[in-house]
């Protein structure tokens, strides 16, 4: 059985100051991609959700208010609106998060296919609670709802590929082959969604207009 | 019955979703077809076949096509519902993932249909590896001039666009879509006839013809064989073919295409049958009723699961078996639909949450033989008020399973533990 929702918890930020200039991180790269998918739609606010992803690669795997200040500036709107449109969706992370992502199923399929017993044994394993990161970053443990992959219950999601018809001894393996990987999923999750929306031909021209600016710049 | 497979004819050929092998098996025939009839035609053939909408309401699909205006003083849209989010549900999975290249097949055509020139695909956030796959076939469909300019030399321009979400189930539900699609919180918008209906003013108030993934993937082998070949299949108004995710507990889990009409206990069988002993199944995703083993007897079609007092739904088809708590399974429900709601109406975002509180007390020991009755009456207080059916979904499985199953919740509040434990089987949630 699942512990009792926490009814009304509401991810508490911190306060910028929206009178300041906001401090730019995008890499070019970033300020490109934005531009051409802000094309693909009539006006340039339907790029919200594109460009919050893109700020979540960019930050590193999560959404500080700084990154939702420089959302806000790139789209020409308010922090007010970043922020309600970045904490209505559940994979836009509002806390910093491990740089491997565990997303446990425990919907109404998995739930009935041993969902529960992998969670319950990921958090023995890593000596963590749902939501939480253990100590050296390395893992954070989360419950999800469907994944919509029930023939594989029960299901989890790690990063851009999910495991399915998990048994503990699974879980066991996959944990040693993501303790040796370097990869950050939760930042590889984010450049995968990016990189989705982006058609061929923008991509090859996101990657010409790069090589010009390292040129102009070597020059 | 055996399966029937239409949209699945090809599911199994290696490199299907690459756009040469779909060619070999007569990909994009349809496309060509459709562009040397009239828009009215295509329309036509899709109001011969009888298709429904394949994402859970079961509109007739036409009556949207139809409905599109037939001048182009605005531009059109086509939006292609991927949110696949109602639990049980893997069936948009599959078809992105194999037939990627059907699924624009069939969005071309309904552009051209709809006199639509931007298309978009609205894929969950968790579906990386579907949108990686529609990624490169529409990437190949583009080199191949079936997407972008002048197609195939017809003069019929058509833009495919893919667009992710981000994590929310309220996402599938159209204007929800709508709203997300425009970069604002997804919530859903007030609905006909308060309002007009997105095939009059739809994504930036411009006619939006808004399909399923599946129901898009029927029109090409409609249009290639005609409406009345389709509609053949199935019964008389529920046409065609029906693709059935099976999960939970039968020995075969997957995906499995039928004849509509066909009866449910051949579908089981077809899913290797049940794993154990049969209590009850949900036919159409988690928001439909549930049915119990004894009115299993049913066909799968629209109408006659309807008359069974549950839905066809998406065809998320979950079967349960005796070790099944469905006071605890309930709770679980109760609290997928209170983890989404979105927020926006009062009685699904306060009655959700009071559904849960309810049944943890009952889950805890401190059940009240009145708490059954209190959580009828909150599913009557939120079906049927909320602007989307996010609320009705969250009622009516609650409502069906103290129907057929009030006894457990009986026992579980007078024992504090669950009639199955008392079995004395291992509860399977």
């Amino acid at each position: 059985m699942s512990e009792p929702i926490r009814l009304g918890e509401y991810p508490r930020m911190r306060r910028v100051d929206e009178r300041k200039p906001p401090e730019l991180r995008f890499s070019q790269r970033a300020i490109e991609e934005l531009e051409r998918i802000k094309k693909h739609y009539p006006n340039k606010r339907a790029a919200m959700l594109p460009a919050l992803w893109i700020a979540q690669r960019e930050y590193g795997g999560y959404l500080p208010p700084e990154a939702l200040m420089e959302v806000a500036y790139r789209m020409g709107t308010s922090y007010a609106v970043v922020e309600g449109v970045a904490t209505f969706y559940t994979m836009y992370n509002k806390r910093p998060v491990g740089r491997v992502m565990l997303e446990v199923c425990t919907n109404l399929t998995c739930s009935i296919c041993g969902g529960y017993e992998i969670l319950r044994y990921l958090e023995e394993k890593l000596g963590i609670r749902v939501g939480e990161t253990t100590p050296d970053g390395q893992f954070t443990l989360m419950e999800v709802e469907c994944l919509n992959d029930c023939g594989n219950a029960p299901v989890m999601q790690v990063g851009n590929r999910y495991y399915g018809n998990l048994t503990l001894e699974k879980i066991d393996a996959l944990l040693e082959e993501l303790k040796s990987s370097e990869e950050h999923t939760v930042v590889q999750l984010a450049d995968t969604i990016v990189q989705c929306h982006l058609t061929e031909s923008e991509r090859q021209d996101i990657e010409r207009a790069l090589a010009r600016a390292a040129q102009a710049e070597e020059a | 019955m055996p399966e029937r497979r239409v949209l699945f004819e090809h599911r199994d050929v290696p490199g299907i979703e690459t756009l040469e092998v779909y060619e070999k098996h007569g990909g994009y025939s349809a496309l060509r077809k459709a562009l040397s009839m009239t828009r009215q035609q295509v329309i036509d053939e899709v109001k011969a076949s009888g298709v429904r909408g394949r994402g859970g309401a079961g509109f007739p699909a036409w009556i949207k096509w139809n409905g599109i205006p037939k001048d182009e003083s605005k531009p059109h849209y086509v939006l292609c519902n991927a949110d696949e989010g109602e639990p049980g549900t893997f069936k948009d999975r599959e078809l992105m993932m194999r037939l990627p290249h059907q699924v624009i097949e069939g969005m071309v055509i309904a552009g051209y249909a709809t006199l639509a020139k931007v298309g978009y695909i609205y894929i969950r956030g968790e579906y990386t590896e579907p949108a990686r796959v529609m990624r490169r076939a529409i990437d190949e469909a583009y080199r191949a001039g079936y997407l972008g300019k002048n197609i195939l030399g017809s003069g019929v321009d058509f833009d495919l666009y893919i667009h992710m979400g981000a994590g929310s189930y309220e996402c599938g539900e159209e204007s929800a879509m709508m709203s997300s699609l425009m970069g604002e919180r997804g919530q859903p918008r007030l609905k006909f006839p308060h309002a007009p209906l997105p095939t009059i003013a739809g994504l930036w108030d411009c006619p939006t013809l808004i399909n399923n993934v599946e129901t898009l993937s029927c029109v090409p082998a409609i249009i290639r064989n005609g409406g009345a070949w389709y509609a053949s299949m199935g019964t008389e108004k529920s046409t065609g073919t029906k693709i059935f995710s099976v999960s939970g507990h039968v020995n075969r889990p997957g995906n499995y295409e039928v004849e509509m009409g066909t009866p449910l206990m051949e579908l089981l069988e077809l899913a290797g049958g049940v794993k154990g002993k049969l209590k009850a199944v949900i036919p159409g995703g988690s928001s439909v009723p549930i049915l119990p083993a004894d009115k299993c007897d049913v066909n799968l079609d629209y109408e006659s699961l309807q008359a069974a007092g549950t839905m066809l739904g998406s065809g998320g088809f979950m079967v349960l078996n005796d070790t099944v708590c469905i006071v605890r399974f309930m709770r679980r429900t109760a609290a997928f639909y209170a983890h989404e709601s979105c927020g926006k109406c009062t009685p699904c975002r306060e009655g959700t949450r009071w559904m849960v509180k309810i049944f943890d007390r009952i889950l805890a020991g401190g059940g009240r033989m009145e708490d059954i009755d209190l959580l009828l009456d909150i599913c009557d207080q939120i079906d049927g008020r909320s602007y989307c059916g996010l609320g009705d979904a969250a009622a009516w499985p609650i409502r069906a399973s103290i129907k057929h199953f009030r006894h457990e919740y009986e026992y579980f509040i007078q024992h504090g533990h669950s009639i199955v434990e008392a079995e004395g089987k291992a509860v399977a949630v």
